[in-house]
């Protein structure tokens, strides 16, 4: 016994050594947790997760220990409690050694907007990693752990892991409670991690997920053993192509990364499907999005107002507390963000505003729902390029280039269907990833065709090179 | 010109439950400040709202005894506001689809019967307790999601009568719902009421204003008598009623106003995200019809029926819903019907000052009550003893433990009964020839002499009888 806990204790150390040297380049740390009592407690667990060293993205809760979701308006909180996915890592016996850097709240799809500054791409620091979970997906593809936390509500976990080279999965909406992560809009919050192999990602699931009575919207629906069934193969697996995003990039290289994958799945077996969707309706995705986000958001984050906890700027009023406290707590876009969904919840809007945005989610949703009559899995390149420069301006801006090929993948967390980000390879020595989408409830497929793809891509544990 | 009165009633009821709208943490009155909160009812981040079944339920029965029809599809929505008693930044409601609409309730009014029809009651959360002290203000978050229910009625009301006799008509079908504790004066139910008056004939609505948190039935009915006083003036003087929120001064009697209408306020209300929408489960709707509680007509009428009481005796207990589960508790030990009631209407009530706090039984055993029906019964003590074993179990002194202690028990045995005749008789011969001449008067002087003699032991009937017997044989 002993003998393991120096073991794991050195692990746990040698990590945080590791994250310590990190951080001048990639800045994607927020706060280290120390693990001295964890270790001690999780030296009776077993399984896949025991004695490893794992990291959250700084908006889930571990109590004791600061919670700052990147934003100066939490800059001193400490969490008062566990979130459910805390309790269940201190369950499988993982080692919690980092809270990582992640848009302001959330909100964001750089990782620039973070009150701790920009996360660095570990395959080229002048790149973004990637938002939200930008810190959580940086250091994973760096190698400093095999496993993180992040959350994704519109492609915040997806997106990052194709620009970091590794696996980001984000299961079916429910499966992995919510309960104590800060949330960004919560009818489209997803909890979910990466890792740099998909068998890990399957084994995480089987411990990380469950029904919590703590959060109404986690599903009870049994998760089916989605770590055995791996191994079966591609042969009649039906992918469907999606051709709207396809179209939509223009980048030939990734167009090529792409196919050739593809065709290597029809070799093993697989029959390609060449599926699309109406185009003016896909082109809604982004606005669509936007709208039902930031109305939801707004809400959400009206208990940040300076008055139990959290950064408190005075005032002669009520009033004035809690708007020099929110003027100053929180960041430009941020605010933007709060101010654009206040104007879609007024009254007067919310029928042109909010309510048409989820009309047309539920279109969406249909859409999605009948590309899969015919599929098991839809596919398309997780972006249409590598990693944008940190200072490239078209970022977190909208714009119609890229409306359909860089936010697609929004529609898993519309229908809050199992997705998941992959590398496919690479260009210029930084990684292109490919995202799967399966049918709701069933990971169990989206992981096996994950698998078997991640075979013929060579590029299982990808890990980047930070050159210290 | 003559007004007419148009009045419409909100009311908020907190739910008797153990844990809150939402959140795991207690429910509670009177207790420290802040003590019975969690993450939830502070809104610390990343917290999520579980709805407590026992306050659906709850909600289902007050749906049923006021006739709503329910909407089995629970759903929730919120109404953002942003105030420091109100810690998410917004309150969770049933704003779109309350769950019980188009109701009603009959309300006595001097002997006439009226319907007044409710419009809806849907289930929210309650605010935090804010004190506010000269330079700062202090939150007790203890009430914050505490459950509630809102009940709208339509304004049908044309009386301050009326409307008192809605409110307490309410108030007792809540109480007997077993539903609320409806502790008007305490706020776990709290009651705004809307009036505007009009020209009778006219059927415009008059200019509304709204008086509320009034804090007890009475006030219900003296801030809308007030009311209608003020707002006639205005109008038979020329001026008209401004739209606005007033409350009600106790001390002055009177209504004051706290704030105008600026338009209404835009609370942006939407679906609450983190509640899916709940069905209810054709068990839990058929177990809430099947434990509807009794209502107070219905004990009316088991009381005048099955225990033949007379119906002042029966309304008096039937009013006083602790009073009459207390009757109930000592009648199931054994109590005999008319003698409890009799005992609690006259003796009971008579120093229920005393009670405080405390229910009636923590207040008195009700055991002590069979107890002392039995030595009655039994003869053992005279009802006059039974006043002074009363007082004693006001003590907490069992009725035995009185009769032992004071050595009081009744003395029945006829010889020496008949000695004490006999040496009273002989000590006063004027009574005798009272007697004779016709006056009975001089048996009660006579029996209330044997008394004193006996300390009081001596059995009342069976003395003044021997009395009677002796006096005939002179």
């Amino acid at each position: 016994m002993t003998n393991k806990k120096e073991v794991w204790l050195q692990k746990a150390h040698k990590t945080i050594d590791e994250l310590h040297k990190l951080q001048p380049k990639l800045n994607a740390v927020v706060s280290f947790v120390d693990v001295e009592k964890q270790v001690d407690e999780a030296l009776d667990k077993m399984g896949p997760l025991a004695g490893m060293p794992v990291i959250l993205k700084d908006n889930v809760l571990y109590k004791g220990i600061r919670a700052t979701a990147s934003s100066y308006m939490l800059d001193n909180y400490v969490a008062t409690y566990d979130a459910t996915v805390v309790s269940k890592f201190k369950e499988a016996g993982a080692i919690i050694v980092a809270k990582s850097s992640l848009d302001e709240l959330g909100m964001g799809g750089s990782n620039i907007t973070s009150f701790t500054g920009p996360v660095h791409n570990p395959y080229d620091l002048s790149r973004i990693a990637g938002g939200s979970s930008g810190g959580s997906a940086a250091l994973v593809a760096s190698g400093a752990v095999d496993l993180a936390i992040g959350t994704d509500t519109g492609d915040s976990i997806r997106k990052p892991a194709a620009f970091c080279g590794i696996v980001g999965f984000k299961p079916t909406y429910g499966r992995i409670s919510r309960y104590g992560v800060i949330p960004y809009a919560s009818s489209l919050d997803h909890v979910g991690y990466f890792t740099r192999e998909v068998k890990l990602a399957a084994e995480a699931l089987m411990l990380l997920s469950g029904r919590d009575d703590k959060d109404m919207t986690s599903i009870s629906t049994p998760l089916e053993n989605v770590v055995e069934a791996l191994d079966e193969s591609l042969a009649n697996k039906r992918i469907g192509i999606f051709k709207n995003v396809l179209d939509a990039i223009d980048d030939e290289d990734t167009r090529t990364l792409f196919f050739d994958l593809m065709d290597k799945a029809k070799e093993q077996g697989a029959t390609l499907v060449d599926i699309s969707m109406n185009t003016n309706l896909i082109k809604t995705v982004l606005p669509t999005y936007y709208i039902i986000a930031n109305c939801e958001a707004t809400a959400n984050h009206s208990n940040l107002d300076g008055v139990r906890f959290g950064t408190h700027e005075d005032g002669e009023s009520l009033e004035e507390i809690m708007t020099n406290t929110r003027t100053k707590g929180f960041g430009p876009l941020i605010r933007k963000r709060f101010v654009i969904g206040s104007y879609g919840l007024m009254d007067e809007n919310q029928e042109l505003l909010l309510k048409k945005a989820q009309r047309v989610r539920r279109k969406l949703v249909e859409a999605t729902e009948k590309m899969f009559e015919s599929v098991d899995v839809i596919v398309a390149p997780a972006s249409s390029h590598v990693a944008p420069k940190l200072n490239d301006p078209s970022i977190d801006q909208l714009s119609d280039k890229y409306l359909v090929a860089e936010n697609y993948m929004v529609l898993g967390n519309f229908t809050g269907y199992p997705s998941i980000t992959i590398p496919m390879g690479m260009k210029n020595h930084l990684p292109l990833g490919i995202n799967l989408l399966s049918k709701g409830y069933d990971e169990k497929t989206l992981l096996q065709i994950a698998y078997q793809l991640e075979k013929l891509t060579g590029l299982k544990g990808l890990k980047a090179k930070v050159e210290l | 010109m003559s007004f007419e009165l148009v009045i419409g009633i909100e009311i908020h009821c907190e739910l008797k439950t153990k844990t809150k709208m939402f959140s795991g943490a207690p429910v509670s009155f009177a207790q420290e400040p802040n003590t019975c909160v969690n993450e939830i009812d502070l809104a610390h981040p990343g917290t999520l709202p579980s709805l407590n079944k026992k306050a659906v339920e709850l909600s289902l029965t007050a749906c049923k005894l006021f006739h709503l029809e329910i909407d089995r599809l629970l759903r929730f929505d919120r109404k953002n506001y942003y105030y420091s008693d109100l810690p998410k930044g917004f309150q969770i409601t049933q704003q779109f689809f309350p769950v019980g609409k188009n109701g009603y309730v009959d309300i006595d009014v001097d002997g006439v019967s009226k319907r007044v029809r409710i419009n809806r009651l849907h289930m929210e959360e309650d605010t935090a307790k804010q004190f506010h002290r000269d330079d700062v203000t202090l939150i007790d978050f203890n009430r914050a999601g505490t459950p509630l229910v809102e009940i709208v009625s339509e304004a049908d009301m044309r009386s301050g009568k009326e409307a008192a006799a809605y409110v307490e008509k309410l108030r007792t079908m809540l109480e007997y719902g077993h539903i609320s504790d409806v502790k008007m004066e305490e706020g776990s139910m709290r009651c705004d009421v809307n009036i505007s008056i009009r020209p009778i004939g006219v059927d415009a609505f008059g200019t509304k204003v709204e008086i509320k948190n009034l804090n007890s039935v009475n006030n219900v009915e003296r801030a809308i008598e007030y009311e209608f006083e003020r707002q006639k003036t205005l109008l038979l003087s020329g001026q008209s009623v401004v739209q606005e929120t007033r409350r009600f001064d106790e001390a002055t009697r009177t209504t004051v106003s706290m704030r105008k209408k600026e338009g209404s306020v835009d609370y942006k209300y939407f679906p609450e995200p983190n509640i899916f929408p709940v069905y209810v489960s054709d068990e839990m709707l058929a177990y809430v019809e099947a434990n509807l509680p009794e209502m107070p007509e219905d004990r009316f009428k088991r009381y005048t029926h099955e225990y033949q009481l007379n119906e002042t005796d029966a309304k008096l207990l039937v009013s006083n819903k602790a009073l009459g589960d207390y009757f109930e508790q000592i009648v199931q030990l054994g109590g005999a019907v008319k003698l409890t009631s009799n005992w609690l209407i006259s003796e009971v009530l008579a120093v229920v000052d005393q009670k405080g706090e405390q229910s009636f039984s923590q207040w008195i055993n009700p055991t002590f009550f069979v107890e002392l029906f039995e030595l009655l019964d039994k003869q053992v003590i005279s009802s006059k003893q039974a006043k002074e074993v009363f007082t004693w179990m006001l003590k907490g002194q069992s009725p035995k433990a009185t009769v032992e202690k004071q050595g009081m028990s009744q003395v029945s045995d006829e010889s020496l009964l008949l000695s004490w005749v006999e040496e009273v008789i002989t000590a006063n011969p004027q009574s005798v020839i009272d007697y004779k001449n016709g006056k009975d008067r001089a048996i009660g002087f006579l029996v209330g002499q044997i008394m004193k003699l006996s300390k009081g032991k001596a059995n009342p009937a069976l003395t003044s009888q021997m009395v009677k017997e002796a006096l005939s044989k002179r």
